[in-house]
């Protein structure tokens, strides 16, 4: 009977010390990262957001290579994210306050959450097709690029939750005020994405433009990070 | 008339213009070659004129941002140079694409170029870093380089609107190959693995991360001081140390030369001659170099032989000092077999070796010694032995009486046998021991061997040992050695006695011992005590062994065999057996010779012929 009692004590004993120490250092699921300090977590974010921009770029240079720019004149579309004010220049981008700074960060991100796993979707479609149909233009499509398609779309959704912790952390340390707007609402995410999927001319969209726009807005958003960090931190860690 | 006006006016002016000798067109296609900016925040635009028609042309760009049709034209075609058209901070938007345009004008009309997308992001191209500066530090006396920059002043990374990464590259002066280095966003760099006095050229570069190559900065030129490097520095000293052991080790070599030289060419042994000399070799007196071999002593001449020999005598006194005897065989044997087992090197002898090894087995008296040391005296002369002859003759009469309770004459027992169990010492109706008669005994061989005269040895060796203190119980004098046995002149008639043969001792009786150096020789016998005379003459070499007397006439000779079958009691002999083996030698010396015996069992008969010599010549036939 005690031995029994010894080992069942010993069993609890020795899970509560696990359960109470082991708390992760970023946990998943929307748990805040207290133990790690906002210079490492900027840090991440921003080699987050380079893969992006790596990514993005091979991307885009393989379509390129694919489809020549004939179709320059076509290129007139704007991206959905244009109503997306964001500052065209240093000095615009400094002015900014870091809480609008961060504030256009989330919205690009968050704006280009639904696009991507669309891209993702209709480009696996396409390879799809492209099996059974190898003749189309369309089609020729290296497989990996669905992959790719969907490796990115999975980053920038890092990502987002990423530039989500740091405002929050920011928030924490009173580094920016809390007027910051809560993007994950639903009601910014209908904004964002229903101006995506209203667009009529989305199916028109190739994936070139797509890529092409999503280039760019990832290019914003590191810079828009790096600005952050070296606002919020000092000079020599920038 | 206004025809005609007009018709001269047209050929006026087509003679004008070809006056001029150039057909006036439209200027060429102009072509931008780049637009680049070096700081994210301004960009250049360059074109490329085409032909200019034969007019003055003038060039101009135009340009519309993305999304709006509105067309501008270039603010600055001068800030950077000709055939360029700078954007300033105020006119450049960063993520919006310019179409840019370039147009041609002539008096003729316009020429458009192709037009060009720009976006400022992806047309950064940086200036080069400035202030590359080299220095040379020292990393444990081996120098290496620190190669620092600072970037270009026009990008503000310090605000993090350009992230930029810096390549160097380097190489000795004169060579052509360059050595790259990734240095990433550091602004410091070390290089490591310089030629000692080496000059080296280093230049640096810089990228933003998704942009162009800056062009290398103007090489910076740095001289290595004169270092040994660590390999060469080890190196030498492994080589002076080793040189240094090695000078050691040649200092001690040298010093130590013979015996090197003969630890690795051992000597080869050279025939050593006792005695020879190779001094006089040289001298080349060969007659002294031979005379210096002679060694005193060798060959051994008669007057040193009997000093190699050591003779025996044995005397039996009494039956009960027999019975005596036997109880002390265990004694005697035990000194005997000392002896015996003792090497004896000299041939024709028993192996019962020196007296002197059994009379310290059998302990020591003084008198003894001095019987010995006085017999021992190498004297050479006969008138030395004589009065020792004397001495013992008259000892012998004395030692006689002393001894043998039951005899009244002592009797020498004479035997031939060398190992004569029953010999020995006898311990005597008293309690004097058996050693001690053993050691007179072999006091008697050693007065034997040391004397000149073979004979006179022999027989005053008999004699001496028939000379024991008065005190002396009977003692037993074995006698082997080679006797020489002149004839007898006795007139006592031989009388060969039997003896039993079961007896592995038989005794021969030296009765007396007359002048000619013969010994009477009468066979011993408890029953009968008559004398037998025997007389054996030897030669020197040869000599025989009686094992015993058979029948009246006959002698029992043992043949000189190395296994005995020596009858004597139960006692092995290790040793050989001496036997003696006479020559047949002349007669007329008056010395009879006799053949060795075969066997135990084989009896030759000897008759002894009147005069009372044994004659043994008949009566070998196994020989």
């Amino acid at each position: 009977m005690r031995p029994v009692w010894f080992a069942i004590l010993a069993i609890v004993c020795s899970e509560v010390p696990l359960r109470a120490g082991s708390a992760p250092i970023c946990a998943q699921n929307g748990a805040v990262c207290h133990s790690l300090p906002l210079a490492d977590l900027l840090d991440r974010v921003i080699q987050q957001s380079a893969r992006v921009q790596g990514i993005s770029n091979d991307l885009h240079s393989e379509f390129e290579q694919h489809f020549p720019p004939s179709r320059n004149q076509i290129r007139r579309q704007k991206c959905h994210t244009y109503n997306i004010l964001t500052p065209d220049g240093k000095e615009n981008a400094q002015r900014l306050a870091r809480e609008e700074l961060t504030e256009v960060i989330l919205r690009l991100l968050g704006a280009w959450g639904d696009p991507l796993s669309q891209l993702h979707h209709r480009m696996a479609q396409q390879d799809q097709e492209g099996e059974q149909e190898e003749e189309e233009k369309q089609n020729d499509f290296n497989p990996l690029s669905s992959n790719r398609a969907l490796e990115m779309s999975d980053m920038v959704e890092e990502l987002r939750n990423g530039v989500e912790r740091v405002a929050e952390k920011m928030q924490l340390l009173g580094v920016i005020s809390n007027t910051l707007r809560d993007l994950s609402s639903p009601d910014a995410l209908v904004s964002s994405s229903s101006s995506f999927s209203k667009r009529s001319e989305f199916n028109v969209m190739d994936h070139q433009d797509l890529l092409y726009c999503f280039r760019r807005d990832s290019n914003k958003v590191q810079s828009f990070l790096r600005i952050l960090k070296c606002t919020i931190l000092t000079e020599q860690n920038c | 008339m206004m025809r005609r006006d007009n018709g001269v006016v047209a050929i006026l002016s087509l003679l004008a213009l070809f006056k001029q000798g150039a057909c006036h067109t439209l200027p060429g296609k102009p072509k931008l070659t780049s637009c680049r900016s070096p700081d994210k925040e301004t960009f250049t635009c360059w074109w490329e004129p085409g032909s200019d028609g034969g007019l003055p042309t003038t060039y101009g760009l135009s340009y519309s941002k993305e999304n709006s049709d509105t067309v501008y034209e270039c603010p600055d075609y001068r800030t950077a140079g000709q055939n360029s058209c700078f954007f300033n901070k105020n006119d450049t938007s960063i993520w919006v694409n310019y179409n840019i345009t370039v147009v041609a004008t002539n008096a003729l009309g316009r020429t458009f170029s192709d037009p060009v997308d720009v976006d400022v992001i992806y047309i950064v191209q940086p200036h080069t870093p400035e202030n590359v500066s080299v220095a040379v530090l020292e990393d444990t006396e081996v120098p290496f380089l620190r190669v620092s920059w600072n970037p270009p002043h026009k990008a503000d990374t310090r605000s993090g609107w350009i992230t930029l990464i810096y390549e160097l590259r380097v190489k000795l002066k004169g060579e052509e190959e360059w050595e790259e280095h990734y240095a990433g966003q550091q602004k410091i760099f070390n290089i490591f693995s310089l030629r000692s006095g080496g000059v080296y050229m280093i230049e640096v570069r810089c990228k933003p991360d998704h942009g162009f190559w800056s062009e290398w900065s103007t090489a910076t030129y740095v001289r290595i001081p004169n270092y040994i490097p660590r390999e060469h520095s080890m190196w030498i000293l492994t080589g002076t140390f080793s040189a240094f052991l090695f000078i050691i080790l040649a200092c001690i070599l040298s010093l130590k030369r013979q015996s090197v030289k003969h630890c690795f060419l051992p000597p080869v042994p050279g025939p050593k001659i006792k005695g020879f000399d190779n001094q006089l070799l040289k001298n080349g007196k060969s007659e002294e170099v031979f005379n210096a071999l002679v060694i005193q002593g060798f060959p051994p001449t008669s007057s040193d032989y009997e000093d190699l020999l050591v003779e025996y005598l044995e005397v039996y006194v009494s039956e009960e000092q027999e019975l005596i005897m036997q109880e002390g065989k265990a004694l005697q044997d035990s000194c005997l077999k000392s002896k015996i087992s003792s090497s004896d090197s000299d041939s024709g002898r028993g192996s019962c070796d020196s007296h002197t090894l059994l009379m310290e087995k059998c302990g020591e008296g003084t008198a003894r010694e001095e019987e010995e040391d006085s017999g021992r005296k190498e004297g050479s002369s006969q008138t030395q032995r004589q009065p020792v002859w004397e001495n013992m003759e008259e000892a012998d009469s004395q030692a006689m009486e002393i001894h043998s309770p039951d005899s009244s004459d002592g009797r020498v027992n004479t035997w031939p046998s060398v190992f004569s169990p029953n010999l020995q010492c006898s311990p005597g109706p008293s309690e004097h021991g058996l050693t001690e008669t053993t050691r007179q005994l072999y006091l008697s061989d050693s007065l034997f061997s040391t004397s000149a005269n073979p004979l006179h040895s022999e027989l005053g060796g008999i004699l001496l040992g028939k000379n024991p203190p008065p005190s002396l119980p009977p003692w037993r004098l074995e006698a082997h050695s080679e006797f020489k046995i002149s004839s007898m002149e006795s007139k006592r008639p031989a009388t060969g006695q039997q003896l039993p043969p079961s007896k592995s001792l038989e005794y021969v009786e030296v009765q007396r011992v007359n002048r000619e150096n013969m010994l009477v020789l009468q066979p011993l016998s408890r029953h009968s005590q008559e004398p037998f005379q025997v007389q054996f003459a030897t030669t020197r070499e040869d000599y025989s062994k009686v094992k015993g007397v058979v029948s009246d006439s006959v002698l029992l000779l043992q043949r000189e065999m190395v296994d005995d079958q020596c009858t004597c009691d139960d006692q092995e002999r290790e040793w050989p057996e001496e036997g003696w083996h006479a020559d047949s030698t002349n007669q007329p010396e008056g010395k009879m010779e006799i053949h060795t015996t075969v066997t135990p069992a084989q009896e030759l008969g000897i008759f002894l012929a009147p005069s009372g010599y044994v004659d043994t010549a008949t009566m070998l036939p196994t020989l």
